[in-house]
């Protein structure tokens, strides 16, 4: 008889430590990241603080394009960015550094990616706090819309999640993938609303918004945390189905290319 | 009497091809320019069908020279090397230990014990419990919060092997893991591998020490070229490989 879902979640909370053991690499990831250097977990904070601080410059106070509440702005749309560049980027060569995983113990490939993504989740809450402590300082506060960060962070975790299997099983077949997408993600800070006014982005590149899922997804926070508007469903149910699509891909190289990580790397 | 439950490993015709270019085109940029012009792909016929079925607390060596397989063969059995044709069955945890896999050595003894010990299906809550004695058991007592990257090759086994004996992975591969270590470890390392087999774990030992082999294996497999030659009595398997050794010198 086939499982239900429900059974396959109560499997991973009650009947083995997956859940435990993916935490438990979760918090040793963001500990060999954030505490062993001297400024620990505050350099997590410097990126995207030193770039709010640059583009604060270029474009509200030279080019004059900002828009009100223009530093929280950024910051959200850097963070959500930044988030997605640690999970896809960051983690190309995963099943190089992290092989000792599953070839000394056979340990699923799948739970040492969510123990990845989980702890460069850490760090995004840990960024996002620090946006929060910042917005009533710049006039910003939040309202119950807040609860539609859930099934938005749902959706940015399984894009994140999705972006790092791909990258890190052609890893395998192209050991170059990291400076294409090097080049990719590039494209992608620039087609999306990281450091634009909303507006303007709206205006110039409408068809972008439902193109490019990190687009929505910074728009919607935004309207969350910012403007008090909800959520915009249309745009969020865009997202989801590229997340889960690209996910789909994802896995389907993992069970393709995965089991040959040993060989190959 | 021994029936299918009793089975740890089961090896039905497995065999183990490496595919390998001349060149190394292994990027996106050499791929595209050589699409109709790909390197000749040589074919390495690691291992070639390969029958085995061991059973739950036994201890099986697996002996050859340099190339005959026995370390690939390890590795589908311990589902690091994937099958070209047919399977490998496991029934319970695996460890595989060899002198180039190990644990992070970013990490201390005390994560790599709990990364490990997790990773063999044990609760944190069971791990602590065992912590202080597989630390003492691997002679760390000293180096707990140290980094392994700076221990000797010595201490990392001990550390690896502490932690599959006291952790409990029902299938313990030993790939020439008694190659370091003093000998005072090695006769701590065998009595604890001893008493596992009395509470049916299953191990399987890969070494170029004939004595090691006959003194603990019940059966042993003698690889040569891929294929393997027997599987059976210790003595014999022995013996065919000293013939052969003899012949080729």
């Amino acid at each position: 008889m086939a499982l239900s879902l429900g059974d396959y979640a109560k499997g991973w909370f009650k009947h083995t430590n997956k859940a435990e053991r993916i935490w438990l690499m979760a918090k040793i990831e963001f500990k060999l990241r954030y505490y062993e250097n001297k400024m620990g977990l505050l350099w997590a904070l410097m990126k995207p603080i030193s770039d709010v601080l640059v583009y604060f410059i270029a474009f509200a106070l030279i080019l004059k394009v900002g828009s009100p509440h223009y530093v929280a702005y950024v910051f959200l749309g850097l963070i959500i960015f930044n988030y997605f560049g640690e999970c896809s980027g960051g983690t190309i060569q995963l099943l190089q550094t992290k092989r000792y995983l599953y070839e000394y113990t056979n340990m699923d490939k799948l739970e040492i990616y969510l123990s990845v993504i989980l702890s460069n989740f850490i760090g995004f809450l840990f960024n996002l706090i620090i946006f929060l402590i910042y917005c009533p300082f710049d006039g910003l506060s939040f309202d119950y819309h807040i609860i539609y960060l859930i099934p938005l962070f749902l959706t940015l975790i399984i894009l994140a999640l999705a972006f790092s299997l791909i990258l890190s099983n052609l890893y395998l077949w192209a050991k170059d993938i990291s400076q294409i997408w090097a080049i990719v993600a590039s494209i992608l800070f620039w087609l999306s609303p990281v450091i634009y006014p909303a507006e303007k982005f709206h205006t110039s590149l409408p068809w972008l918004e439902y193109m490019n899922p990190l687009s929505g997804l910074m728009m919607n926070a935004r309207n969350i945390l910012m403007y008090h508007a909800g959520i915009d469903w249309k745009l969020m149910g865009f997202d989801f189905i590229y997340a889960l699509f690209f996910l789909l891909i994802g896995i389907s190289l993992l069970k393709n290319l995965g089991p040959t990580a040993s060989e190959k790397l | 009497m021994e029936t299918k439950d009793d089975i740890a490993i089961e090896v039905f015709k497995l065999s183990k091809t490496f595919h390998i270019r001349d060149d190394n085109y292994n990027t996106v940029k050499q791929r595209f320019f050589h699409l109709f012009n790909p390197a000749p792909i040589r074919s390495i016929h690691a291992l070639k069908d390969i029958h085995l079925s061991i059973h739950k607390g036994e201890c099986i060596g697996f002996i050859g020279g340099n190339g005959s397989g026995k370390s690939t063969l390890v590795k589908c059995m311990a589902n690091v090397y994937q099958a070209s044709q047919g399977y490998v069955k496991l029934t319970g945890t695996t460890m595989l230990m060899n002198l180039g896999v190990g644990m992070s050595h970013e990490l201390t003894a005390r994560e790599n014990i709990y990364v490990s010990g997790s990773a063999l299906g044990m609760k944190i809550s069971q791990i602590d419990t065992i912590f202080n004695e597989v630390i003492e058991f691997a002679e760390l007592q000293d180096f707990v919060n140290t980094k392994i990257k700076y221990y000797s090759t010595g201490m990392v086994q001990r550390l690896a092997f502490s932690i599959a004996a006291h952790a409990k992975a029902d299938i313990m591969f030993l790939d020439e893991v008694f190659a370091v270590g003093d000998q005072t470890f090695l006769e701590k390392a065998v009595k604890v591998i001893e008493k596992s087999w009395l509470e049916g774990r299953t191990t399987i030992i890969v070494s170029h020490s004939m004595t090691l082999i006959q003194q603990y294996c019940k059966k042993v497999a003698y690889l040569k070229k891929g294929e393997m030659i027997y599987y059976g009595d210790p003595a014999t398997a022995i013996a065919m490989y000293h013939q052969d050794n003899h012949h080729q010198s």
